[in-house]
């Protein structure tokens, strides 16, 4: 019987499975696309409708506006791509075929950097397009700050994903899937950041938290970097504490540091992934 | 005799307290079809999956030989086998073009690359998809998905090809062409493994038949050594002319009594009450015999010599599905009586 199996280390498969990864993705792509494009368009010109008055300021804070948006773009976007990346193999049973052709450890690399291709070029046509944008109302070079932007955005595209595919190997079906970590990174993790926050006030950073470490996407923009990180925002009058005549301080964790932010994105990415590959091998269809 | 290219060792899988599959212990041969039959539930897509490597068995070992080695416990062969193909269950595919999954499989595969399009284009005009290569698989018949299935478990060229129900959904003049590629697939010398509830499709194609239920081999051989085993076995007798109906009781008496020491003694009432019974529609005999081949020589001899002026047998076959069928509705039935079923 002639051997025509690859060795462990082969990598052709994972890249055949990332080319085949990319043509299974392309509808939802071209439609992430096309909203992401549109979105830039309408910032273009809505901004030009608006009187220049209105205008930020400085380019970096044009930038700042614009990003708010990066945020949403890139949390749905890793939700929809990532979340049957595992269970639908199982859901489907389509991996009934696949698993007896590939390594599973390969087959999970190639479809997950197949789809965060996919996810990458969509950040990156976002900042390509607020790019131009901040070039053509400042008429000026762009902020590097936009550079270091866009990194910080991949890296937390990609832990995202980890996050995603991590819920993935666990989860029976791609709608629950969805549902669950859409849930999670709107709402959950900035729910549980206010309650620590209202408990541990400035003593307990939230680096748990992925919504967090994202919030130094637009923390970097800043001039000069925001210090002290935590802030305290007083409402009411005089007196101390809650009730007519009294006030509300409400604290905030800005922006993680950026070396904390950038390790604690990377150990996210590894992490995740490496628990959900684990999840996927154990797996059973 | 072909040397053992795959074997099952106390082979066992559990879900819970549910055992699936009950220490199987199979080998299979280089060249042999082997048809796997038993009842829905009793173990066969466990089996076959526990072959691919998609399920963990709890206990016992499926050995492989990769090449011309030493056999190899499946588990600890570190990468895919691509040297076997599988069908398993109802495939359900990404929903891609036919010709996107299967150079994306034969990639996988490590088919020779100069020849994927040659390779698919040969298969999908066999299996009569040619105007299907470009259209999204969602688009497909459920017959359709079949023979895509089957293209893609071959589409390698393996040594072994695993089948499990490669017959579902498939239309008679199909199931014709899969018989017909699964015996030439077996000319190349490949080693073909089916399983199925398809009695009929099981015979046709199978050198030999492991009859499994509640997820146990309750036989494993040729279905004539089978039925042997059984001492149980028919005959179908194709008669010249049609007999007599005045001269029938009279006739069937006599031959019980000249056949009657090769006769099946123990014949099942539910089967037959009598061993010999005449059917006018089709001008022909059925004879339950003890199941020995020599008592097939003796009957044919007695049916030619002592008969002569009352028929003229000219046609004389054993039916193997019938054959299949009896011995396992036999072989399920005691062991079903064993587990203590009713």
């Amino acid at each position: 019987m002639e051997k025509r199996t690859y060795s462990l280390t082969a990598i052709k498969p994972v890249l055949y499975t990332v080319v085949f990864e990319l043509k299974k993705q392309k509808k939802k792509f071209y439609f992430f696309l096309a909203i992401t494009i549109l979105i830039g368009f309408l910032l273009g010109y809505i901004l030009q409708l608006i009187p220049s008055s209105l205008l930020a300021d400085t380019q970096t804070e044009f930038f700042n506006t614009g990003l708010q948006f990066i945020s949403f773009i890139t949390l749905f976007a890793a939700c929809l791509f990532f979340s049957g990346i595992i269970c639908s193999e199982f859901n489907k049973k389509t991996g009934a075929i696949v698993f007896p052709k590939i390594n599973k450890y390969k087959l999970i690399v190639g479809k997950y950097l197949g789809n965060l291709i996919l996810v990458m070029a969509i950040i990156t046509v976002y900042y390509f397009l607020l790019g131009i944008l901040g070039f053509y109302y400042y008429a000026g070079p762009i902020s590097p700050k936009l550079f270091y932007s866009y990194g910080i955005a991949l890296l937390y595209v990609i832990a995202l994903s980890s996050f995603v595919t991590f819920f993935s190997s666990f989860m029976r079906s791609v709608n629950i899937t969805i549902i669950s970590t859409l849930i999670i990174l709107l709402m959950g993790f900035s729910i549980v950041d206010q309650i620590v926050v209202l408990i541990f006030a400035g003593d307990f950073e939230p680096l748990y938290s992925l919504s967090y470490l994202g919030s130094l996407i637009t923390g970097i923009l800043n001039t000069p970097f925001p210090d002290p990180r935590y802030v305290e925002f007083t409402f009411g009058g005089e007196g101390g504490g809650f009730g007519p005549g009294g006030h509300f301080t409400f604290g905030q964790w800005i922006t993680p540091s950026i070396g904390m932010g950038i390790t604690l994105l990377v150990v996210n990415i590894v992490v995740f992934f490496i628990l959900a590959a684990f999840l996927f091998k154990r797996r059973q269809l | 005799m072909s040397e053992v290219v795959m074997k099952f060792e106390n082979l066992t899988k559990k879900y819970g307290n549910f055992t699936a599959v009950n220490e199987i212990n199979l080998e299979v041969r280089r060249g042999e079809i082997i048809g796997l039959v038993g009842p829905n539930g009793a173990g066969k897509t466990t089996t076959i999956k526990m072959m691919a490597k998609i399920l963990r068995p709890n206990s016992g070992r499926i050995l492989i030989r990769t090449n011309h080695s030493e056999l190899e416990d499946l588990q600890k062969v570190s990468s895919t086998i691509t040297q076997i193909g599988f069908l398993i269950d109802i495939p359900s595919f990404y929903n891609m073009t036919a010709y996107q999954l299967l150079r994306y499989f034969a990639n996988l595969q490590n088919y020779p690359k100069d020849q994927i399009d040659e390779r698919i284009n040969e298969l999908i005009t066999l299996f009569k998809l040619t105007e299907w290569k470009h259209e999204k698989v969602k688009t497909f018949s459920k017959g359709m998905v079949q023979k895509l299935g089957m293209i893609q478990a071959i589409i390698h060229d393996p040594e072994i090809v695993i089948l499990d129900e490669p017959q579902t959904g498939l239309d008679p003049l199909a199931r014709v062409e899969i018989r017909r590629y699964i015996r030439k697939l077996q000319s190349q010398g490949k080693t073909i493994f089916i399983a199925s509830h398809m009695l009929y499709e099981i015979s046709e194609v199978c050198d030999k038949i492991a009859l499994i239920n509640y997820g146990s081999i309750i036989g494993f051989d040729t279905v004539e050594n089978l039925a042997l085993v059984l001492k149980t076995s028919e005959i179908n007798c194709v008669l010249l002319n049609p007999l007599n109906p005045s001269e029938l009781e009279t006739l069937l008496n006599r031959l019980s009594e000249k056949l009657n020491s090769y006769l099946d003694q123990n014949l099942d009432p539910l089967i037959s009450k009598i061993p010999i019974k005449y059917y006018p529609e089709q001008q022909g005999l059925k004879i339950f015999y003890d199941g020995r081949n020599e008592s097939k020589g003796e009957i044919l001899k007695i049916l030619i010599k002592d008969f002569e002026s009352d028929f003229t047998v000219i046609s004389f076959t054993q039916p193997k599905t019938s054959q299949l069928e009896r011995v396992y509705a036999e072989m399920v039935k005691e062991n079903n009586s064993n587990n203590g079923d009713v």
